[in-house]
């Protein structure tokens, strides 16, 4: 193919992005935005990231107006090192943080009380929390006060189901309480509302569209699951194209498939570290990592969230005095770290990690559950995101539950790795194969964020550009209108801070009503402190939908006084722009 | 002594100046009282006690001293070490590699794995294959032939084009499928249990059950003979863990005597930790009636991990309470799976009510990661709904298969066939004496060398037409690792003339492997 021809196949792709999108970036229009994208359009060998970067100049020239967002945008757009954002709980206003403390103190203290009187009054409720002829209760009293008292208030915020695909928009089955949310009822009735929730990043929850097609054709030869594990009768060939597929997508040599995004971790870590190892974990991991690790039976270390200061102290400190008593040399040292954290929208600060890891002869395991698909400008996760060498890090985990509209994940890595792992590891050789439905849905989603599909050539990309846009759109209104947002700017999951344990389900509660799905989270799940609401943005939200939202949460948030900075947006926004 | 104290009566803090005089003055009085009993009190300790005043001043001293001196650390043995130095050692420490190579026999067994093209079943095609013919499978857990039922793979489109695929979240995000809810409640009751949960892997549902109510402190007794997944999931707990000899009830008396003795004479009754027995059952099958009675006697909790027995035993495949014919409240936690013979994915738990909703917080499995999907569900509602509608179109032809299977399998010379006999779940092995037989020089046998027999072995029955798999473990992390074996999963969708067909395979492959020395 001439140059020039090349060219014109780059303006008409640029075009189409073009027309489509207004000032922000975002598509305005139908429901769908992936209806728009040309479905017989043949430019495969259309170089995406000139395209894109063509659509991003050009969006900058169009709008001159609204000069302050796209500065923002502009300047955010550029990966920041994390050391330069000042933590936001700095700023919190100290009558907040003691009115948090306080009705917590509260609810337990009242929870005691509840459960003082009640064993008194009605000590038939609570047999469950009794040694019974002979037999140890087998929840302890302790244990389940929160559970009973705490949780028990706001559990209709919680496991709230679902009928249907978790899309932009999902279907609530209506469900009323009579009794405190003791049991409920369902109404019968379904609610189709906004969906902040689920981690559709890319919007591959769908049950229409290209790859719903390919998966039912899949199904169609290949039948539904294997009903045997990796290593003895479960490989496919689909399996095995997959996982070569996804070795290629995420730019490592080889990688393994695992069923459950849970396993990929809790039965992949033993086979890589074991006693007289050690495993050098972020506080915040997620539990998963932290099963893994405890599985493994290597000695455990934790540093500081993101804290590169406090991870180099604990290698130095772990290498220079060797195992503890004996003093040997640890065997390895395996850090490992999550790409996005979940609950707390930041990215790990890649580039720091990967200079230690060249100083310090660790081996790197990075989960990205969250980021992979989500991040970075051709959605190849983290690495893509800080222009890093996938084999700079020497394990790779991710899951494919999240952008790619799937189930399980998948361990990346070197040759040499993954063909221990497929004899070695638990999850190949005791847990059941991946199913075929499901790798489909993986294999289908993949080739079009990779720009392989022919027919959908530019609808990946597309995808990853809006999921970008929005996020970037969503947090900086949430920001602007004054609410205390957590973060890295671009993140997809934008928590909101709510403090207060009262606060919690009034926010969820509020949204519901208003037709919005969130999720909210609180102790245990994060530091007492700061209970907070979760957005997750999607590539399937319109303009419409965030506005809708934003609009919404806006008039919340004047209801539960939960603007700590309203006022200071303005500064906010000079200083960015000054920047 | 006797010289009042009046004179320190001003010193005392008088109460604010509004406050009614009759307070003050009780105020007043009571703490002069009370000071001057004080005093009293330590003058006459020490009126003709020069030694007690010596020794409470020396202690003083030592409290002062204890105090003062220099803090260390209890328990660590940590060297100081200059700035320079630790750049040295850090420049020194090599890590070992990150995976160890593999060994001969471990690569062989990655080029030779089994790929299978197309769909799974009774009948595969492998991608290798050069011609082909299809070849009968053996190696898969199809029990009932689930597999190769079309309206399950039907209604499978269905579903996809109402729930599509992922759920998108945790069961506690939005990730609660109403085809979720329906499944547990449809899995309970064909149990005969109360309540059910599900996981979206059966692996992760035995680690986080077992977490999930086991604790530090608490005492588990488990069989010797308990699959990984479980040895997992006790290590996970970090509880006592007592281990007894598979399927011996006289040896699990022997324990759990022991430990209730344990128990009673640490007069810890408050305190009283939570006991489980945990068995699981494969090709031998637990007497679980022999369970449930120590179980009462020594007031234990029974966790049960009906893996494959789940749609496989009892007259309704209901599992092991349906073929001992014990009533399923007796286990107090039922682990089972929906990816074996059911043929779809995930697993589940059966219990009371309150232990069910204690895991939808506490399950590390259910909490922290996506539900199972749709059609996974669907699949697994649509195969448990069949074999409750007509238990009589499976099992009988899974048993007469099975017996069929075993009476073939056993008149093969130099073999030996381990199981119960109703288990369509049949691991062969060649006996000792033929392996002895086998060995020019008389050597001793390798794992890796009756491994590498097996694996021929699979590879002969190959080229007949029969695809078996040998037993595959993760050697270094088994407790007790059972001897290599090749594994036979017989299903009802087989019919007499492949079950004859695969045992006249495994009969000549075994003729062929023996008559070579090595």
């Amino acid at each position: 193919m001439g140059k020039g021809q090349r060219a014109t196949q780059v303006y008409k792709s640029t075009e189409f992005i073009e027309h489509a999108r207004d000032s922000d970036g975002l598509i305005n229009g139908p429901a769908d935005p992936f209806k728009l994208a040309p479905s017989n359009s043949s430019s495969l060998l259309v170089d995406s990231e000139k395209a894109l970067k063509a659509s991003k100049l050009s969006s900058a020239s169009a709008s001159v107006e609204p000069a302050p967002t796209t500065a923002a945008a502009a300047t955010s757009n550029s990966p920041s090192p994390q050391a330069e954002r000042p933590s936001e709980l700095e700023s919190v206003p100290s009558f907040i943080l003691v009115t948090t403390y306080l009705s917590f103190l509260m609810l337990i203290v009242f929870a005691h009380l509840r459960d003082f009187f009640g064993k008194l009054l009605h000590p038939e409720e609570y047999v469950q929390l009794r040694e019974q002829n002979g037999y140890a209760p087998m929840v302890s009293d302790f244990e389940s006060l929160w559970t009973r008292r705490l949780y028990g208030r706001i559990r209709d915020c919680f496991n709230r189901p679902i009928t249907g695909v978790a899309g932009g928009h999902v279907n609530l089955l209506e469900r009323v309480s009579h009794d405190a949310n003791a049991t409920f009822e369902f109404t019968g009735r379904v609610r189709n509302v906004l969906n902040l929730a689920s981690y559709n990043y890319l919007g591959f929850a769908q049950s229409e569209g290209p790859c719903a097609d390919k998966v039912e054709q899949a199904m169609r030869e290949n039948g539904v699951t294997q009903a045997s594990t990796r290593a003895e009768a479960g490989t496919t060939r689909l399996l095995a194209e997959t996982e070569d597929m996804v070795a290629r997508f995420v730019g490592t040599e080889a990688s393994l498939i695992v069923s459950m995004g849970y396993a990929t971790n809790a039965l992949n870590i033993p086979a890589l570290v074991s006693r007289g190892c050690l495993i050098i974990s972020d506080e915040l991991n997620h539990n998963s990592l932290v099963s893994g690790a405890r599985l493994s039976g290597a000695t455990i270390r934790v540093f500081k969230h993101n804290n590169m200061q406090s991870l180099e102290e604990q290698l130095r400190r772990s290498i220079s005095q060797g195992q503890p008593r004996t003093h040997r040399p640890w065997k390895k040292i395996l850090v490992v770290v999550e790409g996005l954290y979940s609950m707390e929208g930041e990215f790990c600060d890649l580039p720091a990690i990967v200079r230690l890891r060249r100083r310090y002869g660790f081996y790197l395991f990075v989960d990205e559950a969250h980021s992979i698909g989500a991040l970075g400008k051709r959605g190849r996760g983290v690495c893509d995101h800080f222009n890093i060498d996938p084999h700079d890090v020497d394990v790779l985990m991710g899951t494919f539950t999240k952008s790619f509209g799937a189930a399980g994940g998948y361990i990346a890595g070197s040759k040499a790795l993954i063909n221990y792992l497929r004899l070695h590891s638990h999850s190949a050789v005791y847990a059941e194969a991946m199913s075929v439905p499901v790798l489909a849905q993986v294999s289908a989603s993949m080739r079009m964020i990779m720009g392989e599909d022919r027919e959908h050539a530019l609808e990946g990309q597309q995808r990853l550009d809006q999921l970008a846009v929005n996020a970037r759109y969503f947090a900086r209104r949430l920001a602007e209108m004054g609410f205390m947002t957590l973060g890295d700017s671009g993140s997809p999951v934008v928590p909101l801070l709510l403090f207060s344990p009262a606060k919690i389900p009034a926010f969820s509660r509020e949204c519901l009503k208003r037709k919005i799905a969130v999720v909210v989270v609180s102790y245990p799940a994060t530091p007492i402190i700061t209970g907070r609401v979760r957005f997750c943005i999607s590539a399937s939200h319109t303009r419409e939908d965030l506005d809708y939202a934003l609009e919404h949460i806006s008039e919340i948030g004047d209801l539960l006084m939960i603007k700590f900075h309203q006022g200071k947006t303005i500064e906010t926004t000079e200083t960015k722009k000054l920047e | 002594m006797d010289p009042p104290l009046d004179t320190l009566a001003p010193l005392t803090p008088s109460p604010s100046a509004g406050d009614p005089a009759a307070e003050r003055g009780f105020f007043h009085t009571a703490w002069d009282f009370s000071f001057r009993m004080g005093i009293r009190y330590i003058k006459n300790s020490y009126k003709d006690d020069p030694f007690r005043t010596f020794l409470e001043v020396c202690l003083i001293g030592f409290i002062i001293w204890y105090i003062t001196k220099q803090k260390y650390n209890i328990g660590t043995n940590e060297i100081t070490l200059s700035e320079k130095e630790v750049d040295e050692l850090v420049d020194d420490w090599k890590p070992e590699p990150l995976v160890p190579d593999l060994t001969e026999f471990e690569r062989e067994t990655l080029e030779k794995a089994i790929m299978i093209e197309g769909p799974n079943g009774t009948k595969v095609r492998l991608a290798s294959a050069t011609n082909s013919k299809p070849l009968l499978n053996f190696a898969s857990y199809n029990f009932l032939g689930f597999l190769d039922n079309p309206d399950i793979e039907k209604h499978a489109h269905e579903t996809l084009r109402k729930y599509g695929v992922g759920s998108c979240g945790p069961p506690g995000f939005y990730g609660t499928l109403d085809v979720h809810m329906e499944l547990e409640k449809q899995v309970a009751a064909f149990i005969g249990h109360s309540t059910a949960i599900l996981y979206s892997q059966a692996f992760a549902a035995t680690l986080s059950v077992i977490p999930c109510f086991s604790k530090r402190g608490d005492i588990i007794v488990a069989d010797e003979g308990v699959n990984l997944p479980i040895q997992q999931a006790i290590m996970l707990s970090r509880s006592k863990v007592y281990w007894y000899k598979h399927n011996d009830m006289a040896d699990l008396e022997r324990i759990l005597k022991d430990v209730n003795k344990q128990l009673h004479g640490r007069g810890a009754k408050n305190v009283l930790p939570r006991k489980f027995i945990i068995t699981r059952n494969t090709g031998d099958i637990t007497p679980l009636k022999d369970l449930v009675e120590l179980k009462h006697r020594y007031k234990f909790r029974i966790i049960l991990d009906e893996a494959y027995s789940f749609g496989v035993l009892g007259k309704r495949g209901a599992g092991l309470t349906d073929h001992s014919n014990v009533d399923p409240h007796e286990v107090d936690l039922l682990i089972g799976s929906l990816c074996n013979s059911i043929g779809a994915s995930g697993g589940f738990c059966c219990a009371d009510k309150d232990l069910i909703e204690h895991q939808r917080l506490s399950g590390l499995g259910y909490c922290y990661s996506a539900s199972m999907p749709g059609i996974l569900t669907v699949a697994a509602a649509d195969a448990i709904q069949a074999l409750e509608a007509s238990p009589d179109t499976y099992l009988p032809n899974m048993h007469e298969n099975t017996a069929l299977m075993r009476s073939l399998l056993k008149r093969i010379p130099g073999l030996q066939v381990d199981g119960d006999p109703e288990s369509p779940l049949i691991h062969i092995r060649l006996t000792p004496e033929t392996l002895v037989r086998m060995k020019r020089s008389g050597g001793a046998w390798t794992k890796t060398d009756i491994d590498r027999v097996l694996a021929e072995l699979v590879e002969e029955a190959q080229k007949d037409g029969v695809l078996l798999t040998p037993a595959k473990y993760v050697d270094e992390h088994e407790r007790l690792l059972p001897n290599s074996s090749i594994r036979i999963c017989v299903s009802s969708a087989h019919t007499r003339k492949e079950i004859e067909k695969c045992a006249h395979a495994v009969k000549s492959a075994v003729s062929r492997i023996t008559s070579k020395k090595r």
